[in-house]
């Protein structure tokens, strides 16, 4: 199946423009102040998608869509939202009418979320009503997302919203699950910007090898037991980028790579991860928190793990992509992102992101997250040369050449 | 026999010495392409490990000044870099071994001695 670039960037604009639509109308009917974090359209398996869910417990509405977009709908709110609304609209202790107003509420939402695309196709979308979801990782998923493991095409919105000053932040989640029918019929080539989504789609597996290989270096260097959670292919606006990283403090290192496909590659670890990290790689004690021996270390673990990630890519384009020895970075996420969207920014706004996290399976906190923005242009160029019966061939001994 | 390591990390080179240093003798330690060159002409090592993502000169350019200065030159890549054709242009620029990061000290140890074997 062969996707239209420019109508799937027409449809993330709208998909945040309902992202928006939905959160005044949160707003209106609660008072809570609402701001779109980000929109992006990725394509990612529906494990990735369960870990969108993880760690707090969600509540919202699925609703089902039918007509010209049929697929599935789920906006779920965390603890802090689910307790803002139904205290807000139902102050009386009654769990059945504040389980009612998260639906009525949900149900209002989303009617914002999908009009905006109703009014752009000229068509009906018609919705169905609200089923009540509650729960964790997997329980939030659409039911379309949790059938099989074939990968989907998610409008993801963020929103952040407060209550009031003194509240914490709460956060929503929308997702839309069109159903195959639907997507290939919304994004029929119509321009010359055609990408075949069967590439795309191999595309993000190989990503998702070269995290595993990452993840794979940081374990032989580190003695840290780590697994990829999550790998996506997204194309999102070039601006929403550092808003998309967000403003946590980080460590890492930067990496310009070039060849048959350039771009750029992101490692950032949360900072008690780095710690972890150097500790293991230089065991001994020094007086700065991050001098020239920490940031040599990271360095090389940068280097090695840039290495494992895009090699893949090159043994299966059966080229070279070289890349630059790793800069040291320390800041928050959005300011080590942003000289990068500025760059990509001159020619572009939109950028395809492959978004992998690295985490560890046992109790020590561990996160990494490794970000590519490959030039746009080459990657539609590399997606076309690439052969799909190549697609295995992503490793090489160098015992059979040497 | 006389080591000559090229890497641009300083972690990474302490790490081939204190692999290396036990039964050899490090000549010299290079940061760069073009450090490895001149230390090369001034020590005529045995063997050079060569890391190829480096600053000023990669390693691969810097193995084909060597090994044309000195057609008996050994170089071993030592490096995270695993694509065919980055590992075709080392051989090309005359690289007898290729040795990829992270690596275990056996198979530095192996690799060498197969070399000087040769």
């Amino acid at each position: 199946m062969e996707i239209d670039i420019r109508e799937l960037e027409t449809y993330q604009e709208l998909a945040h423009d309902g992202a928006q639509s939905a959160a005044q109308s949160l707003a209106q009917l609660t008072g809570i102040e609402t701001r779109v974090q980000v929109t992006d359209v990725s394509l990612m398996s529906p494990q990735s998608l369960s870990y969108e869910f993880i760690g707090d417990e969600f509540a919202g509405v699925n609703i089902d869509l039918s007509g010209e977009m049929a697929g599935e709908v789920v906006l779920a709110f965390d603890e802090q939202g689910r307790r803002a609304i139904t205290e807000t609209l139902v102050p009386a202790d009654d769990p059945e009418k504040k389980k009612s107003s998260i639906e009525e509420v949900g149900n209002i939402m989303t009617s914002g979320f999908v009009d905006g695309w109703a009014n752009y196709l000229e068509a009906k979308i018609k919705s169905s009503p609200p089923t009540y979801i509650q729960g964790t990782g997997p329980d939030i998923l659409p039911t379309s997302a949790s059938e099989g493991d074939t990968h989907l095409f998610v409008f993801r919105s963020r929103v952040e919203a407060s209550k009031d000053a003194v509240n914490e932040p709460i956060d929503f989640r929308i997702l839309l699950v069109p159903d195959a029918d639907s997507l290939e019929r919304s994004l029929e080539p119509q321009t010359e910007n055609i990408i075949s989504l069967e590439k795309l789609e191999v595309f993000n597996e190989m990503t998702m090898e070269g995290a595993e290989k990452a993840a794979t270096n940081i374990t032989s260097m580190t003695g840290i037991e780590t697994t990829v959670n999550v790998s996506r292919l997204s194309l999102i606006p070039i601006a929403d980028i550092p808003t998309e990283v967000g403003n946590k403090r980080y460590v890492g290192t930067v990496m310009e790579f070039e060849g048959k496909l350039g771009g750029y590659l992101v490692i950032l670890f949360d900072q008690p991860s780095g710690r972890a990290v150097v500790d293991s790689l230089v065991p001994m004690e020094t007086d700065e928190q991050w001098g020239s021996t920490e940031q040599g270390a990271l360095q090389e673990l940068g280097n090695i793990m840039t290495s494992g990630f895009v090699d893949g890519w090159a043994n299966v384009l059966n080229a070279e992509i070289k890349h630059s020895p790793p800069e040291f970075v320390a800041d928050t996420g959005a300011s080590i992102l942003r000289p990068i969207t500025t760059e990509i920014a001159k020619s572009d706004d939109h950028a395809f992101m492959l978004d992998s996290n690295i985490q560890t399976d046992s109790d020590q906190v561990f996160t990494c997250q490794m970000l590519a923005l490959p030039h746009r242009d080459e990657l539609e160029q590399a997606l076309d040369d690439l052969l799909l019966e190549n697609a295995q061939n992503t490793t090489v001994d160098p015992d059979d050449l040497f | 026999m006389d080591v000559l390591i090229t890497d641009d990390s300083g972690f990474m080179r302490d790490l081939l010495r204190e692999i290396l240093e036990e039964d050899h003798t490090i000549v010299g330690e290079a940061e760069n392409g073009v450090e490895a060159v001149e230390l090369y002409q001034e020590e005529q090592p045995d063997i050079v490990f060569m890391d190829i993502v480096m600053p000023i000169k990669d390693g691969i350019e810097a193995t084909d000044e060597i090994t044309d200065m000195d057609g008996s030159a050994k170089v071993v890549m030592c490096t995270s870099v695993e694509q065919a054709e980055q590992m075709k242009d080392s051989i090309k620029a005359g690289a007898e071994g290729y040795i990829t990061k992270p690596f275990q000290k056996e198979s530095v140890l192996e690799e060498l001695n197969s070399i000087a074997a040769e």
